[in-house]
């Protein structure tokens, strides 16, 4: 059985991030790790592997990122990795991502397809349902459980509604929610085999896609500051009265 | 210039995040000068009555093979109709629906897709603004020509815009899609409470409950709220809760207009689950807490004591 998993470089989360002067640009620490929901994919791609037998090889799309990504893959027993790496996905909005990614799949063809839920910088989860679109794959989104059978997928989903459990024939694209599979911590010979891995690059040309314009950003801006907080100490009860005054009377939200 | 709004039925109207969606998609009509249409798939059609005053149109997609819901057939019945008239904006309230299907349509129809938005306004263009970087920094987006797909946050838009003098109801019959995906099993949620990622009020613990009991804590100041409960990761964690409740970076996004957190620290992996909530109360035995940074107001005590004292004063208010 190939899979495939689909990875993102972010942030990590104590980054610092900073916004220009005049909101034009944003400035963000050069702290990068592979996204949570991905590697939740890639650790379910490995157990999928080890079930059924095949080969995982972790797949990411930027311009000059995601080595790091397909490394932490590699590190934790990824048979292989693939880059799109193209100066046009600087910026680039996130159906050109997926366009990128999901010629490469169709170049490759696999019989799965994972990726994390969304990443941890933007949350947009379009990635992982827009490359099954564009690869003619079902896709199920958020799974928390899966088991292989021959040709299907057996797999478990939270909803809005509650707990579904669903069957897909493959090849179809999953994405992975937390409790899915927690993610193996790589061996240090891993780790240090994958630090000098070099994955193989394709560029958009390369693989047949136009150079996307990039998405219209008008501007940046920190988060809304709060004013400073009013601590209230004392007696439970004197204290909840005193809030509640203020939820009603200054804050108006009761 | 039509703005597009997909609605959610839900108890025989439809979900608070579609109505907020209509109205701010009326206050921007007025300004773009475009018609506000509402479309209803399959089983959420059938109240569409209750849409008359909500759009300038009501655009119902019927089909037997779109009740109940399946990613295969929607994709496939709403592909064809955004196809068809090609709106300049298409609305969704951010669920698991939404996050099933914008992505798909994007991909099919070639258009722009965002999700988790907070804001959407009018300045000649379409600006739709989101948050970047876990909250860190926001996004503000000029939508182009073509289709936009955008998803937002429930709460994010006051629902009073004034309604439309006249609204016409169409039908349109989907093409039959065959749906690939299987259904084995389901099992409905059962809760008397509004849901945690649309609640007007969340309340939220963690481990400074000390043990799983105290959770009954949050649920008794939620019913008093009328609001829903959230924990945070260390709770999920330690089992004591599902991680359906849980709020920050690898649970819920939440954005309402209350949120009480007691027994939270205030790490990053929370704070992004709830910094867009209008007014935060923080109650924490630390007064250093992280958490009483993304406060509006903080109480220094022990969440055991300060809940029932909390929930026994929103009661004595209420009543």
């Amino acid at each position: 059985m190939k899979i495939a998993v689909l990875v993102k470089e972010v942030p990590d989360l104590e980054a610092l991030v900073k916004v220009a002067e005049g909101g034009a640009s944003v400035e963000v620490e050069k702290k990068r790790c592979l996204s949570f929901f991905d590697e939740i994919a890639v650790e379910a791609a490995l157990r999928a592997k080890a079930a059924r037998g095949g080969s995982v090889v972790a797949i990411s799309a930027g311009a000059g990122t995601g080595v790091e990504a397909v490394r932490r893959a590699l590190a934790m027993g990824a048979d292989g990795a693939l880059l799109v790496d193209d100066p046009a996905l600087g910026g680039a909005d996130s159906l050109a991502v997926a366009r990128a990614l999901a010629a490469l799949c169709r170049r490759e063809g696999f019989d799965l397809v994972l990726a994390g839920r969304q990443a941890t910088d933007d949350e947009a989860g379009l990635i992982g349902p827009m490359v099954a679109e564009l690869l003619g794959l079902p896709c199920v989104i958020g799974v928390t459980a899966l088991e292989l059978e021959d040709g299907a997928a057996r797999v478990s989903r939270e909803t809005d509604r509650g707990t579904e459990v669903l069957r897909t024939p493959l090849p179809a694209l999953l994405t992975a929610e937390k409790g899915l599979a927690e993610p193996r911590v790589p061996q240090v010979m891993g780790l240090m085999k994958a630090m000098r891995a070099q994955p193989p690059k394709v560029t958009l040309a390369e693989l047949g896609l136009e150079a996307p314009a990039p998405t219209p950003v008008a501007g940046y801006r920190g988060p809304a500051k709060r004013p400073p907080v009013k601590l209230l100490e004392g007696e439970p009860a004197t204290v909840a009265a005193e809030l509640v005054k203020s939820l009603r009377e200054e804050a108006r939200v009761l | 210039m039509s703005i597009w709004v997909l609605c959610e039925a839900r108890a025989g109207g439809y979900r608070p995040a579609t109505l907020e969606l209509l109205s701010q998609a009326r206050r921007l009509a007025a300004a773009a000068g475009g018609p506000v249409v509402a479309v209803a798939v399959g089983d959420d059609a059938g109240a569409a009555q209750a849409l008359e005053g909500a759009a300038h149109r009501v655009v119902t997609v019927q089909g037997g093979h779109l009740s109940p819901y399946a990613a295969d057939p929607w994709v496939g019945a709403l592909g064809d109709v955004l196809a068809a008239e090609a709106p300049r904006l298409v609305l969704f309230g951010e669920g698991t629906r939404s996050r099933e299907l914008l992505p798909r349509l994007a991909a099919r129809l070639g258009a722009a897709a965002f999700t988790n938005a907070l804001g959407l306004e009018w300045d000649g263009g379409f600006l739709l603004t989101r948050p970047v970087y876990g909250g860190k920094a926001y996004q503000t987006i000029r939508c182009g020509e073509g289709t936009c797909l955008a998803a937002f946050r429930p709460n994010s838009f006051d629902g009073g815009a004034a309604p439309v003098p006249e609204t016409a109801f169409g039908e349109v019959q989907a093409a039959a899609v065959p749906n690939r995906v299987e259904v084995l099993e389901q099992l409905p949620r059962e809760s008397r409470r509004v849901p945690l990622t649309e609640a007007s009020q969340v309340v939220t613990g963690g481990r400074g409950l000390r043990a799983p009991e105290n959770l009954a804590l949050l649920e008794d100041l939620a019913d008093a709220l009328g609001g829903a409960v959230g924990v945070s990761r260390a709770v999920v964690d330690a089992g004591w809760a599902d991680h359906a409740i849980q709020v920050g970076k690898s649970g819920k996004t939440v954005s309402p207009a209350l949120y009480v957190v007691a027994g939270v620290s205030g790490a990053v992996h929370h704070t992004m689950g709830m910094d867009t909530a209008k007014v935060v109360v923080a109650i924490n035995t630390d007064p250093k807490a992280p958490i009483f940074a993304y406060a509006d107001y903080g109480v220094v005590g022990d969440a055991l004591q300060v809940l029932p004292a909390l929930t026994a004063a929103v009661r004595k208010t209420a009543g």
